[in-house]
């Protein structure tokens, strides 16, 4: 059976003559969290995008339950992004004009889904997280840590197979913290992959397993 | 509610908070469009006005019509009629008789109105009825004909000199172009046999088609005396016509078009600063899932829905002003065609700015600061 998500022989970098990644290969399958750490600059986030599918590298191949998915149209690897993989931002990347809400609710419009069914999952999200606002409060009103939680709950709405986190816990109390990498686990749990890039020791610790660049 | 309905409402919804959540590029593309709307209307709508105002003025001088009068000798009869009725590019056609002094019946020594028999089956847009009680002896007149005969309630008869009578059915409406015959009492007939006629009315279905009607008509004639005709054409009004259309009309299109241009120009330069100052937005949508085609349909739902609201405002205001000042307004179908025309200018200039925003790397517009 093949591995949930497959990165094949990746090779990236920027506008430098000496790639970031060069034949990078890793295996990444259902139902564990897995955290990629190393020193700053090595490309562990690129990396993460490269798994998303937001960045194409110049050789190598990423695989989908075995299926190369890299060389897809634009058009088929934004739906996957929508459909099959969540993603929390290092600085959250939340829109400032729109409500916490209407944030929360932005990736169920790429899938298709109805926002009134999206609601109250949501709602519900927001709730399991500690950040219960007002509905029309702001991201310009909220602090580093609770955004970084909504990011997480936008993440999570669409249940993805595929969860990939960038310094999830940076702005995060240890309480906080630990309320994250118990979704993250309960998230792997039901089947998906979580793919967690950090640098925080507690976080490693409690990963299934690492991977160092 | 389908998928397709589903996803329209999220546009829309998305297009609406993207519209809101930049109050000074939304504001300023209301004003960009209904200026545009606006200024073309104030100038072209204005020179629209004058010249359908002008154009109406000589178009009730006669700018379509041929007549033909004939004296008795010419041998002119009402069979012409059924000869030009097959002529393409005549829309209307009407012969009357020599003309024939009546009085009202009640008053012999009243004032005199010459009424003619009249031929032809588009009687009926002047408003005589294309049959009556008494065919052939019903009398219709205008109210001019009708007021000096002292017919004001259009009830009561005439008689002519042989002392035939002529009940009068009511009133009748003549166009400009028949203002010649005033003040006019017709006697409708649709003889079996072919009776005198002394002026002859053909109206071209376009002003540019009375050159080319002219001469058809006097190619139908059938009369015994060619001399004993005159026949009388409105080229040279046509001509007049189509030169103040075609000058007024190319100030017209050169202005609209310079308008357009300017104005899609500076829609695109406020949407080229808009999708710049959201590169990142726009980025995040991308990484979170969402494809270009739905970025594009964003930007130009939310140029849509500014422009139609700018052009509403703009149309609005012009037409008001227009309205206070006492000038001619350019007319419905102009004003639509013009709001119609700056939506979409806006929503094309809106279209590359919109492509750039979606074809634009996710995660080098997300690293932006």
């Amino acid at each position: 059976m093949p591995a949930l998500l497959d990165a094949r022989d990746l090779t990236f970098g920027y506008e430098s003559t000496v790639p970031l990644l060069d034949q990078w290969s890793a295996s990444f399958n259902a139902g564990e969290v897995v955290a990629i750490t190393g020193p700053s600059g090595r490309g562990k986030s690129t990396l993460l995008y490269l798994l998303g599918l937001m960045l194409a590298p110049a050789a190598g191949q990423v695989l989908l339950d075995g299926e190369p998915v890299q060389s897809l149209p634009d058009r088929a690897r934004a739906r996957l992004r929508a459909r099959q993989f969540g993603f929390v931002f290092q600085d959250a990347a939340l829109d400032a004009t729109r409500t916490v809400l209407d944030n929360v609710l932005e990736t169920a419009l790429y899938r298709g889904e109805s926002r009134s069914e999206a609601v109250p999952v949501a709602e519900g999200l927001l709730e399991r997280f500690g950040v219960q606002l007002r509905s029309e409060a702001k991201p310009g009103q909220v602090s580093g840590g609770q955004a970084q939680r909504i990011a997480l709950c936008r993440a999570l709405l669409g249940t993805p197979r595929i969860l990939l986190a960038d310094e999830p816990t940076g702005n995060l109390d240890p309480a906080s913290s630990d309320v994250v990498v118990d979704a993250f686990h309960e998230h792997a749990d039901s089947g998906a992959t979580v793919i967690v890039v950090t640098h925080d020791p507690v976080l490693v610790e409690r990963c299934d397993r690492s991977i160092t660049l | 509610m389908s998928a397709g309905l589903r996803r329209l409402g999220g546009v829309i919804r998305e297009a609406l908070a993207a519209a809101a959540s930049s109050p000074i590029a939304s504001i300023a593309t209301i004003i960009m469009v209904a200026g545009l709307c606006a200024t073309v209307l104030l100038t072209t709508g204005r020179t629209v006005g004058a010249e359908q105002a002008v154009l109406g003025s000589i178009d009730s001088a006669g700018t379509r019509t041929t007549i033909v009068r004939a004296e008795p000798a010419a041998g002119l009869t009402s069979s012409v009629v059924t000869r030009l009725s097959t002529v393409d590019g005549i829309e209307w056609v009407a012969a009357f008789g020599p003309a024939f002094d009546v009085t009202n019946t009640l008053i012999p020594d009243g004032t005199k109105v010459a009424a003619r028999f009249a031929y032809g089956a588009h009687l009926t847009s002047i408003g005589i009825p294309e049959s009556s009680a008494l065919p052939g002896s019903t009398a219709w007149g205008t109210a001019l004909s009708l007021g000096q005969l002292g017919l004001v309630d259009h009830a009561g008869s005439v008689t002519n000199q042989s002392g035939a009578n002529y009940p009068v059915a009511g009133q009748m409406d003549i166009p400009d172009w028949l203002g010649f015959l005033e003040p006019a009492l017709f006697v409708p007939r649709a003889p079996v046999e072919p009776e005198p006629v002394a002026v002859l009315v053909v109206v071209a279905e376009r002003p540019d088609l009375v050159a080319a009607v002219a001469p058809a008509v006097q190619s139908l004639l059938a009369v015994d005396d060619p001399t004993k005709i005159t026949i009388t054409t409105s080229e040279a009004l046509a001509q007049l016509r189509a030169l103040v259309q075609g000058q007024l009309g190319a100030f017209g299109r050169g202005l609209v078009l310079l308008i357009l241009a300017v104005s899609g120009l500076l829609v695109a330069a406020i949407l080229t600063g808009l999708v710049t100052l959201r590169r990142k937005d726009f980025g995040r949508r991308r990484a979170l899932g969402a494809t270009r085609g739905l970025i594009v349909s964003i930007l130009l739902t939310q140029t849509l829905v500014l422009a139609t609201l700018g052009a509403a405002l703009g149309s609005g205001v012009a037409s008001m002003v227009l309205a206070f000042s006492g000038d001619p307004l350019p007319g419905l179908a102009f004003t639509a065609a013009i709001a119609v025309l700056a939506i979409a200018v806006s929503v094309v200039a809106a279209l590359i700015p919109a492509v750039v925003a979606a074809r634009r790397d996710p995660i080098r517009e997300l690293r932006v600061p």
